[in-house]
């Protein structure tokens, strides 16, 4: 296969890829590589936290006992935000990259936020465990998860007093899009889902006392249907697989849509629903690979940081400084702006975050400084250049750029821009690349990091 | 065009950016030699955006209204307060029924002389009480069931403005209010060190070697355009707010500083229309007396040196302060001397052109709550953003709020 196709294929379906799994990929063909990424994420691993802290507290003090409910939200936000990193550094050690990447994409369009530690590590690793299965199980299964219950206000839907928020997110953002229902059959669909609860350890409870038995009229069918029942007539229809093809292409392939490629992919999932055929499907397509797909994608905050820390290793010395990170680039994990979730693309970018980028490489690499040093110019050495300053006052961090070093040590300067940088850079950029003094592979590494073409995958 | 419109665009044009107003204009060279004339010009309406300034500020975490301005008058107040409630005799009275708490004293001096508008029961339909969600319909001016990805001042720049500096937030990021489909405003707590981190020479070196096929409509071209937006945006910003000081000494804490610098650019004839900054703590679920009280403090006092900096420089008639809180809170307090999440609460607005100074409208019913023992608004808030929009900013606010909402006389 390709470099080119590879770097594309990885980046889109992970968070880049090193020169020497480069290396050994461009020997296989298409069908291998491809085959050999599903393989490393055929079983999932769950994503997992300590939180023998939180043990102690009981359903009956959390429930009674405001001032133990207190305590309880205080500790579980503090584990929320380790768990945030632990998930941030999955990203970054993980051989299970498309389930990783999918498992991102997912938990931007089930868009759920909660403050309970149990409840936000059980839906996160429902997402991991289902991100590569069948739709259907997958939504019905999220429908059932206690913080979304909680989320959506599902919890609160009772025969006596429905509740449609859940109804209605769930078509107009989960399966369907705006415009594809009616007000009535959220009405109806959310009379469907009454009764649904969960208990203290966060497993689904079905309040039969609250749910209605009654029959409910859904797209023109009546019955006494449950929710697993709307949720399988939801996906009867062929718009509800357009929608989610609809998305997986953009977040995927290219932001600007192609109709006939969603429609393609559309006819693949309608039949089984089953998401690891449909990417399969999309990564095997030739029109995947094509140049105007490749490189046009603006990098989620997430995907700049990970990838950036996957070409050279950084050991965050503080929870803070992670979460400082992703907040002022705009992209919490586990903490999205709202139930419609991260927009993606060009809203990443305004005047702050877009300067913080550029700077971020070497903010966090070489204590904010990029070498400018033309050619010819008196070269210090590395460490000399760097020791300065040895106080990073922005975030404390190590960094390894031994394992760069290593990792790096048979490429070009020519073939570190071209590991590093997707799209073409100009021959402006090119140019002046090329009066900077190419000395050491790690000034080099960092001044490409802050070039505006890094920002694209 | 008349002659008027010609020379009002024109020292527009200047006071946005001298330099690449001489490139451009034909007039340049005349106008050059009269920069006394054009000075004159400086300070009156210049533009399409007009020269009106909006100075929005977010009591975060939810301020209790309540124990701001106090209903001392209703026994309700006292019965579902009984620790928090504050004392008659603490109170500066205003009206028969409501008083400023007392750290409001600069607050009271502006109601006094004309400068305040208090408007009781601000808020939405099916009220949402999470800090997050509620914040968000403030600032994207939604429905309580509608997610909206651009705040009201963005579609605000979408709409009338042209570079990110129109709308400036205090702050190290950007708020989802001044986030727009095609612009966005700018943060900056910090002109120069702003200005600092867009001169780095490395940066320079890039943007000098960018090619026309950089600014291209597709992702890449949209990176480029934005960092040079932002590029020349820092400087402007600096620039402008290196040739003013404060007339003023100000409180020494965060929030005064975000005005001193909000009046120190105001001051400059930026070409800024609206300003956005944030005061947090308000969230008193517990030992709440203690906590508002020093708040409204640190509010009061800087709205004080705020106002009449602005005054010795002849730039508080055209300057409106929008005061707002995402949500207020129980009118009954709970078991820790705190209060939960509420409902509608009290607004403010200041200013020297107000049409009706003092209370708006009266406080709706304590008794007649909401299912959550919650006040029940009857102000929609999209109706005091349409009306800065409208009748303040002057722009078509149904443009920008996707809806016509009944205007306010306030101003």
């Amino acid at each position: 296969m390709k470099q080119q196709d590879i770097q594309h294929l990885y980046w889109r379906a992970g968070f880049g890829v090193t020169p020497n799994q480069l290396k050994t990929l461009s020997n296989m063909d298409k069908h291998q590589v491809v085959n050999e990424l599903f393989q490393n994420s055929s079983s999932p691993s769950r994503l997992e936290i300590d939180t023998s802290e939180l043990d102690h507290f009981t359903m009956k003090s959390v429930l009674k006992d405001k001032s133990k409910r207190r305590e309880f939200i205080n500790k579980s936000t503090e584990k929320l935000k380790v768990f945030n990193t632990i998930w941030v550094n999955r990203l970054v050690t993980t051989d299970e990259l498309l389930r990783e990447k999918m498992t991102l994409f997912w938990a931007n369009h089930f868009v759920c936020r909660d403050n309970n530690i149990f409840h936000v590590k059980q839906y996160n690793n429902i997402i991991r465990n289902n991100a590569l299965g069948n739709f259907g199980d997958f939504v019905k299964a999220i429908s059932k998860e206690a913080a979304m219950l909680k989320y959506l206000n599902n919890k609160q839907n009772r025969k006596q007093k429905p509740n449609e928020n859940f109804a209605r997110e769930l078509m107009e953002l989960f399966t369907l899009g705006e415009g594809h229902y009616s007000e009535e059959d959220i009405k109806e669909s959310a009379r469907a889902f009454t009764g649904y609860s969960h208990n203290y350890e966060g497993e689904f409870a079905f309040r039969k006392l609250q749910h209605d038995y009654d029959f409910k009229t859904f797209f023109g069918h009546t019955g006494r249907y449950d929710g697993d029942d709307i949720i399988d007539m939801i996906l009867d229809q062929k718009q509800c697989a357009r929608f989610v093809c609809r998305k997986i292409y953009n977040y995927f392939v290219n932001d600007t849509i192609n109709e006939e490629r969603v429609e393609e992919l559309a006819n693949v999932f309608y039949k089984d629903y089953d998401i690891e055929n449909l990417m399969r499907h999309v990564f095997m397509s030739d029109w995947f690979y094509e140049e105007k797909n490749k490189g046009t994608k603006i990098k989620s905050p997430i995907e700049f940081l990970v990838g950036m820390t996957r070409t050279v290793p950084v050991e965050f010395k503080k929870t803070k400084d992670v979460l400082k990170i992703q907040k002022l680039l705009g992209q919490i994990l586990l903490n999205p702006p709202n139930v419609a979730g991260w927009k993606g693309g060009k809203s990443w970018i305004d005047s702050n975050t877009i300067m913080l980028r550029l700077k971020l490489p070497s903010i966090i690499l070489s204590n904010a400084k990029i070498s400018i040093k033309e050619k010819g110019d008196f070269e210090d050495n590395f460490e000399k250049y760097y020791s300065k300053k040895k106080i990073n006052k922005f975030v404390s961090a190590k960094i390894d750029w031994e394992t760069f070093d290593k990792e790096f040590s048979n490429s070009s300067f020519e073939d570190l821009n071209h590991q590093l940088i997707i799209p073409e850079l100009s021959d402006g950029t090119e140019t002046y690349l090329k009066t900077l003094s190419q000395n050491s592979k790690r000034n080099f590494c960092v001044q490409l990091m802050s070039l505006p073409e890094y920002q694209m995958c | 065009m008349c002659a008027t419109h010609v020379i009002t665009r024109i020292s527009n044009v200047l006071i946005m950016d001298r330099r690449h107003f001489f490139k451009q204009s034909t007039l340049a060279s005349s106008l050059f030699f009269v920069p006394n004339f054009v000075k004159a010009f400086e300070n009156l309406a210049t533009t399409g955006l007009g020269y009106k300034r909006l100075v929005i500020i977010q009591l975060a975490g939810g301020n209790d209204g309540l124990n701001t301005i106090i209903p001392f008058n209703h026994d309700v107040y006292y019965r579902n307060r009984p620790t928090i409630g504050i004392k008659k005799n603490e109170i500066i009275k205003v009206t028969d029924d409501l008083g400023f708490h007392s750290n409001l004293q600069p607050l009271k001096k502006l109601y006094d002389q004309g400068h305040l508008t208090i408007i009781n029961n601000v808020g939405y339909p099916n009220p949402n009480r999470s800090h997050f969600r509620s914040t968000d319909i403030w600032q994207t001016a939604s429905n309580s069931d509608q997610y909206l990805q651009t705040g009201w001042i963005g579609r605000y720049l979408d709409a009338y403005g042209n570079k990110p500096y129109n709308a400036i937030e205090i702050d190290d990021s950007l708020s989802l209010a001044l986030k727009g489909q095609n612009i966005n405003g700018i943060a900056t707590k910090n002109p120069q060190t702003l200005f600092r981190t867009s001169q780095d020479p490395y940066f320079k070196n890039v943007l000098q070697h960018y090619q026309d096929e950089h600014l291209s409509e597709h992702n890449l071209g949209y990176l480029y355009k934005t960092i040079i937006a932002a590029e020349s945006s820092a400087k402007y910003i600096f620039e402008k707010h290196k040739t003013t000081s404060n007339k003023q000494e100000y409180p020494n804490n965060e929030f005064a500083n975000q005005l001193k610098t909000t009046s120190r650019l105001i001051n400059s004839g930026i070409e800024t229309k609206v300003f956005y900054s944030s005061l947090g703590g308000f969230d008193t679920h517990a030992g709440q007396p203690n906590k508002q009280s020093r708040l409204l403090k640190i509010y009061a006092e800087g709205i004080e040196a705020f106002v009449s900096d602005l005054k010795q420089q002849g730039t508080f008639d055209d300057t409106l302060i929008l005061t707002f809180s995402e949500f207020g809170r129980r009118v009954k307090q709970n078991a820790a001397n705190g209060t939960d999440h509420g409902a509608a609460s009290n607004l403010f607005i200041i200013g020297n052109q107000l049409k009706k100074p003092g209370f708006y409208n009266e406080l709706a019913s304590l008794s007649n709550l909401d299912d959550n023992g919650d006040l029940k608004y009857s102000v929609d808030f999209r109706s005091i953003y349409a009306t800065v929009l409208g009748k303040w900013l002057a722009v078509e606010d149904k443009t920008i709020l996707n809806k016509n909402f009944p205007k306010l006389d306030f101003i």
